[in-house]
């Protein structure tokens, strides 16, 4: 594994790099702009989150290097659990660079202080965790077009739910349910007093929700014609 | 003979094409060309050793090892050169060479500066920047850097000019001279494989053809010509296909001294090279 992790670092440091400097006006823009704590830690994770394994697997996709991979003495398994912990570690380098960016950015809202907390560094990782487990499996198996169908899809469930809503009307209508369950899960995620208890099952559903993930790229990766 | 490759019962189906049934051998310390028009299957043949794609049926086995089981042993021992590489464009020879190092104990970094140097190619050199042949040197020379036992092609000399085609080809008869290394690589370039080629594995539409040595194939196999409708081409011995042109009777036959025997002087009898084969099998009117 630590060959793919090797590997994946040497094909995509450069871009990896770039991205980080582009992000660095737009962490500028967040951290001049938003005074809330937690409403950065969620922007800024769903930015990270989004980002960084696209530009691993996007050149994966751009240059047909998983016939590459898939051609060097490893299994389909290790590369899978490789391209895991590449993300991973691609994400830990947006994190990082994202609050050394805080810390040292003279025109911050509120101190690093602040976001440096157990609590949000769980939620961070919960909530990137949801979007990498959702578009690893995706990309893995079906490159970019998959996640431009994941893309759309979800786009067009998204008219339709809104349709729904107003064509169901009424306060009690299940989509009307459904969004205010979202909602309320959101802010018990982001203002539920950190117990242990709530921490704990934070990192549960983090290990939950990537081990699930990982299971369903490696057989779908081992089911890829190259 | 001890085998470097056992193919048996290979099957593949894609929509619209579907690989049958292939069953071959490839001798240790030998060159075998596997040879058929586009769309045959070749490519399909060396991405199913490779396990780049999934068998429906069939056992391959590598250095007496099924391919599956023994993914990253057989595959440490394989240096495999893709039609188009597959490196990511924008990084330098030696990062690429770097990254995929690692991965082969036996790589051999001397041995993979002195083929760039021989390949006339610098480490510093930008991937997008090679030619086409210039990307086929690279590859080669990532595919020989690990010692490897087989050295697996597919479609090497598709695009080369030939001075280079040349030039890779004597390459691939050096390295099998110590015995040990042995060599499958795909081609619809016939003139290539009779250069250089032991063995000759024919596909077409899926099907293996033949799979037997170059020689015995050469030697055996024929053409008879005759003008008008003199014979039928099930008169002929050995008759594997025909092609009728308004004139004359072209009959391709396995077994050209029966032909001879059978005719005498009443007709032509040639013997036929591969690409004879490949044009009579592929673009003959029909099989007999």
């Amino acid at each position: 594994m630590f060959k793919i992790l090797r590997l994946e670092f040497l094909f995509n440091r450069w871009q990896l790099l770039t991205v980080l400097a582009i992000f660095t006006a737009y962490f500028a823009y967040m951290a001049y702009q938003i005074d809330s704590p937690r409403i950065f830690v969620v922007t800024m994770s769903i930015m990270i989150g989004l980002s960084m394994p696209f530009i691993i697997l996007g050149r994966e996709d751009k240059f047909k290097t998983a016939a590459l991979m898939c051609s060097l003495p490893v299994r389909r398994t290790t590369i899978v659990l490789g391209k895991y912990a590449a993300t991973w570690g691609a994400i830990g380098l947006g994190l990082g660079y994202a609050l050394l960016f805080k810390a040292v950015f003279p025109f911050s809202k509120f101190a690093i202080g602040e976001i440096l907390t157990a609590r949000n560094f769980l939620v961070s990782l919960f909530l990137i965790s949801l979007i990498v487990a959702v578009i690893l499996p995706f990309t893995i198996r079906f490159g970019l077009t998959g996640i431009i169908i994941l893309l759309v899809s979800g786009q067009l469930l998204g008219i339709l739910a809104l349709i729904l809503t107003q064509a169901l009307g009424g306060a009690s209508n299940p989509m009307r349910f459904f969004f205010r369950a979202v909602k309320s899960g959101l802010q018990t995620l982001l203002t539920r007093e950190a117990a242990p208890g709530f921490q704990l099952t934070l990192v549960a559903a983090i290990v939950a929700v990537n081990a699930a993930s990982l299971f369903i790229s490696r057989a779908l990766y081992a089911r890829r014609d190259l | 003979m001890d085998n470097t490759i056992e193919i048996t019962g290979l099957r593949k189906e894609y929509k619209g094409f579907t690989l049958d049934d292939v069953t071959f051998t490839v001798p240790r310390g030998y060159i075998m060309g596997l040879i058929g028009p586009n769309g045959a299957g070749k490519t399909t043949i060396v991405k199913l050793i490779m396990n780049l794609i999934r068998r429906d049926a069939g056992e391959v086995r590598v250095f007496g090892m099924d391919n599956l089981r023994h993914e990253p042993e057989v595959k440490a021992r394989i240096g495999f050169v893709y039609d188009a590489p597959r490196f990511p464009e924008d990084l330098r020879l030696e990062t690429i060479a770097s990254a995929i190092s690692a991965f082969y104990e036996k790589w051999d970094g001397r041995r993979f500066r002195n083929l760039l140097e021989e390949f006339q190619l610098s480490p510093r050199q930008v991937f997008k920047k090679l030619s086409h042949g210039m990307k086929m040197k690279f590859s080669l020379a990532i595919a020989l850097a690990h010692d490897a036992d087989l050295i697996l092609m597919d479609e090497p000399t598709a695009g080369l000019d030939p001075v280079f085609r040349f030039d890779l080809l004597t390459k691939l008869r050096a390295l099998i001279q110590d015995e040990r290394k042995t060599v499958l690589f795909s081609s619809h370039i016939t003139s290539d494989l009779e250069r250089v080629a032991d063995f000759v594995t024919f596909v077409h539409k899926g099907r293996l053809v033949f799979s037997a040595a170059k020689d015995d194939i050469l030697e055996t196999w024929g053409v008879v010509r005759v003008s008008g409708d003199g014979i039928s081409p099930a008169e002929v011995p050995g008759a594997r296909g025909f092609r009728r042109t308004e004139h004359s009777l072209g009959v391709l036959t396995s077994d050209i001294a029966a032909a001879r025997g059978r005719f005498g002087a009443s007709v032509v009898c040639d013997m036929a090279s591969l690409e004879d084969i490949m044009f009579f099998i592929s673009k003959g009117n029909a099989h007999v």
